[in-house]
């Protein structure tokens, strides 16, 4: 085996910062090979993958120990430039990644860099927008392609340079699963090829399964390197260091399975061998008292009727007759693809849009009559990205802001604050600047300053999106927490084991209608009409499925299971 | 949301090469700078007026109306209080500040038009091009280039930003006009930083895809010189011309108008 990265004892200090943000990584990577980074929030990733094509130490200053060679060329001796024609990065932020008008003009845009010539630019774009898939939009501006195409769009952009090697930070991390899915093709495709070494960071561990290896890190140092079988199998390391652990192997350990399956067929081949059965009696309470919990929520708080609704300038009905009651006391998600009308209706729920046509009434008034300012005070809405939101020098203010707003008395303001930061984890954080704290504790801030308005209904937008697994529970538990003290909860999401795991109901979204409604288990249990929508349940539900139940997480089928010898 | 300045309909105007865009466009406003007299300046206002409806880049103008209201209310009461004149027209308004006033309105609007009409017809990447042929270094025309393009992007961050604020209580539509720039604050903020944050990361997908990795760089997008374009060329510069030697001679002057 070849190695064509080398990375020897390097560390690596941000300036301004005091911590290491890598402390001692040695790392091979071969020719051919396909390595996945995982790892909690902050613990170095993107640091490390920044280190490969050198932009790191070059375009983010700071203090590098320690040498990366990359085909015989040391990083610190190098220009970034001079990397990329060995190696390709593609990031998280697809917006920020491209910045030409049209598809066509973001391929030419690196080979024109380098001055290839003219015919052999055009073999290239042609070649890569092939590879990729993006062929019939060819000379359409990226701006008006969607969130998955865009990504492909970056990839191939990348690849037209010919790299050895492909560096890819959470390149799905923003998409929704069909638009993960089509990446993962690609990158499935990428690492079959002997010229090219792929590393890919990446949140979503069934993904990590058809990789060669896995390395996990944490401060700055690798703590579990090795076969991806191998490293994925440790569910325990994978979920002390806050790294999602797959469900299939995480319920076999449970029943005290030696050899554990990771993917569902693998799954259900083990199930069976293993002679389990489920206990239908046990199931059936399981259902019958989740349907009890719910039948006891029967005061309705928003109801929507032949809901319709139409952009400006817009040719299509981006919402086309909704028709759906959620009552107090609820807790629901909305799913869909991307441009389903997710976030279209929940912006429906607070004022934020008005029906074209249909009507939405929430506590027996139509939004209509109620305005965004009457109504935000009962419904509060947090967006997706907390940075579209925050201003404040500490986060005291940020969150006090709403509440001033509506003139309540300082002293009040004080109590809904302490009460908010409380909820949301952050008690004592009062002085700090908001700026200065993680995405996740960013992310909190923003729920904390829409709490803090009293509101009985909370709308989430994609709530867990941009935070590891850990932080991803820490926020759904909290969200839970609101639940259960009362406020009725709806959230758009476009991760599937959220949805499975927190949700009472779902509604699934296709092209501006409800396309599948019910209690989570019923949802996950129409495999077809999610793959439909564009949706794919978790591999833990899948799995379950194929086994004729529908289980939502591996403690509740290890609670069902009968004929094991314990 | 589209927010794209750039209109992909493939009029005459969008055909002609950047180089003869951009020329007509530094000759428009050398044209526009001569005359102090609106009627003088009618011929100038219809070729550009023209130009709008042949590109079809009315469309970006009615987008930015609002802003083009306001410049040309409050230019015309500026420019009627910062001249005189000695024919009396209304109360201390003079004719010849009023028509002094309009002219320097009409200068207004033509230069935004006519920059409209330039970045509505023309790709970034074309502009870029005509801008390195015609003598500008690479990093210049791409910092120009990427200044443009930023807009769209400030623009639907504001659009969501706005809505972010709203659902928290903001209210734009109240309050004094100190206290509404005051609001805007909650707007400001984020609209930064984020546009900062995304800038860092456009700087280093920039340097990852090997820009300046090499002294010569090579063009896709090819850029020809046609009859139509020399043409262009030739009745801008003759246009102008006439222009000039009509100025010279003391024609499209107010007489008697006093500016402070």
């Amino acid at each position: 085996m070849e190695p064509v990265v080398v990375i020897n004892d390097l560390k690596y200090r941000y300036r301004g910062q005091q911590e290491q943000a890598l402390d001692g990584i040695n790392l091979c990577l071969n020719r051919g090979e396909f390595v996945v980074v995982m790892g909690p929030s902050e613990a170095g990733k993107s640091t490390l993958a920044a280190t490969i094509n050198g932009l790191i130490p070059n375009f983010h200053k700071g203090k590098l120990q320690g040498s990366v060679t990359v085909m015989g060329r040391d990083t610190q001796k190098h220009s970034v430039s001079q990397m990329a024609e060995l190696v390709g990065m593609v990031f998280q932020d697809f917006e920020a990644q491209l910045f030409s008008t049209n598809v066509e003009l973001e391929v030419a845009f690196a080979p024109e860099n380098f001055a290839v010539e003219r015919a052999e630019i055009k073999r290239r774009i042609d070649e890569n927008l092939e590879y990729v898939g993006l062929n019939a939009v060819r000379r359409r501006p990226p701006s008006t392609l969607s969130g998955g195409q865009k990504q492909k769009l970056a990839i191939a952009s990348v690849l037209a340079m010919k790299p050895s090697i492909l560096v890819m930070d959470e390149p799905t991390t923003d998409l929704d699963p069909i638009s993960k899915m089509g990446v993962f093709e690609i990158t499935q495709r990428l690492c079959k090829r002997e010229d090219l070494t792929l590393m890919i960071i990446e949140h979503e561990t069934e993904e990590a399964l058809s990789a060669d290896r896995v390395v996990l890190i944490d401060h700055g140092k690798i703590v579990l390197e090795g076969p991806a079988r191998q490293v994925l199998q440790d569910v325990d390391a994978m979920q002390r260091l806050g790294v999602m652990p797959l469900g299939i192997p995480r319920f076999f350990k449970t029943m005290g399975w030696k050899e554990l399956p990771l993917s569902p067929e693998e799954g259900k081949t083990a199930f069976q061998s293993a002679g389990w059965k489920v206990s239908q009696a046990k199931y059936d309470q399981m259902v019958a008292a989740e349907h009890a919990a719910l039948d006891r929520l029967n005061k309705p708080l928003i109801q929507c009727s032949g809901l319709e609704h139409v952009y400006k300038n817009g040719a299509v009905k981006a919402l086309d007759g909704i028709d759906l009651e959620i009552f107090e006391g609820d807790m629901v998600a909305i799913v869909g693809q991307n441009g389903s009308g997710k976030t279209t209706l929940a912006k429906h729920f607070n004022g934020l849009l008005m029906p074209t046509a249909g009507e939405i009434i929430i506590n027996g008034q139509p939004t209509r009559s109620q305005g965004v300012f009457k109504l935000g005070q009962k419904v509060g809405y947090v967006f997706q990205n907390p940075d579209h939101q925050i201003f404040s020098e500490t986060v005291f203010d940020e969150v006090a802001f709403s509440p001033r707003l509506r003139g309540l008395p300082e002293d009040t303001v004080k109590e809904y604050v302490t009460q908010a930061l409380e909820a949301v984890g952050l008690a004592g954080a009062e002085k700090e600047d908001p700026f200065a704290l993680t995405k996740s504790g960013r992310q909190r801030v923003a729920v904390a300053s829409v709490l803090a308005a009293k509101p009985e209904v909370l709308i989430l937008d994609e709530p867990t999106t941009g935070l590891d697994y850990a932080e991803q529970r820490g926020m759904m538990n909290m969200v839970r927490h609101l639940n259960e003290m009362g406020s009725t909860i709806i959230f758009v999401t476009h991760h599937m084991w959220v949805v499975a795991e927190y949700a009472r109901r779902v509604f699934v979204m296709k092209d501006g209608k409800i396309l599948l409604r019910g209690t989570t288990r019923e949802v996950f249990s129409h495999g077809e009409e999610l793959r439909e929508a564009f949706l794919r349940p978790p591999h833990f539900v899948e799995f379950s499925n194929s086994i004729g139940h529908t289980f939502l997480t591996p403690e509740e089928m290890v609670q069902c299971i009968e004929g094991a010898q314990s | 949301m589209d927010a794209e300045i750039y209109l992909d309909n493939n009029s005459v105007i969008h055909r002609l090469d950047p180089r003869t865009k951009i020329t007509t466009f530094l000759l428009t406003f050398v044209a526009i700078l001569l005359f102090e007299d609106p009627i003088w300046m009618l011929p100038v206002a219809f070729l550009v007026i023209l130009q709008l409806l042949i590109s079809g880049s009315m469309r970006n103008m009615r987008r930015i109306r609002y802003i083009l209201i306001v410049l040309t209310i409050s230019s015309l009461v500026l420019w009627n209080l910062f001249s005189s004149g000695v024919t009396p027209l209304l109360g201390f308004l003079t004719v010849e500040s009023f028509s002094f006033a309009i002219a320097r309105t009409m200068l207004m609007i033509l230069m935004i038009s006519t920059g409209m009409i330039l970045i509505s017809t023309t790709r970034n990447e074309e502009l870029v091009l005509g801008m390195i042929r015609m003598g500008l270094p690479y990093r210049v025309g791409f910092a120009i280039s990427t200044a443009l393009r930023l807009v769209p992007t400030i623009a639907s961050s504001t659009m969501t930003i706005s809505q972010a604020q709203q659902s928290r209580g903001l209210n734009l539509q109240s309050g004094g006009l100190i206290e509404r720039i005051r609001k805007f604050l909650p707007l400001l903020v984020p609209v930064f930083i984020s546009t900062i944050r995304s800038t860092n990361i456009f700087g280093m997908a920039l340097e990852s895809k090997g820009f300046g990795a090499r002294e010569k760089r090579v063009s896709y997008l090819e850029i020809h010189m046609r009859p139509i374009d020399y043409a262009v060329i030739a009745f801008g510069v003759l246009f102008v011309a006439v222009s000039i030697y009509f100025a010279l001679n003391g024609y499209g002057k107010i007489p008697n108008l006093t500016r402070f």
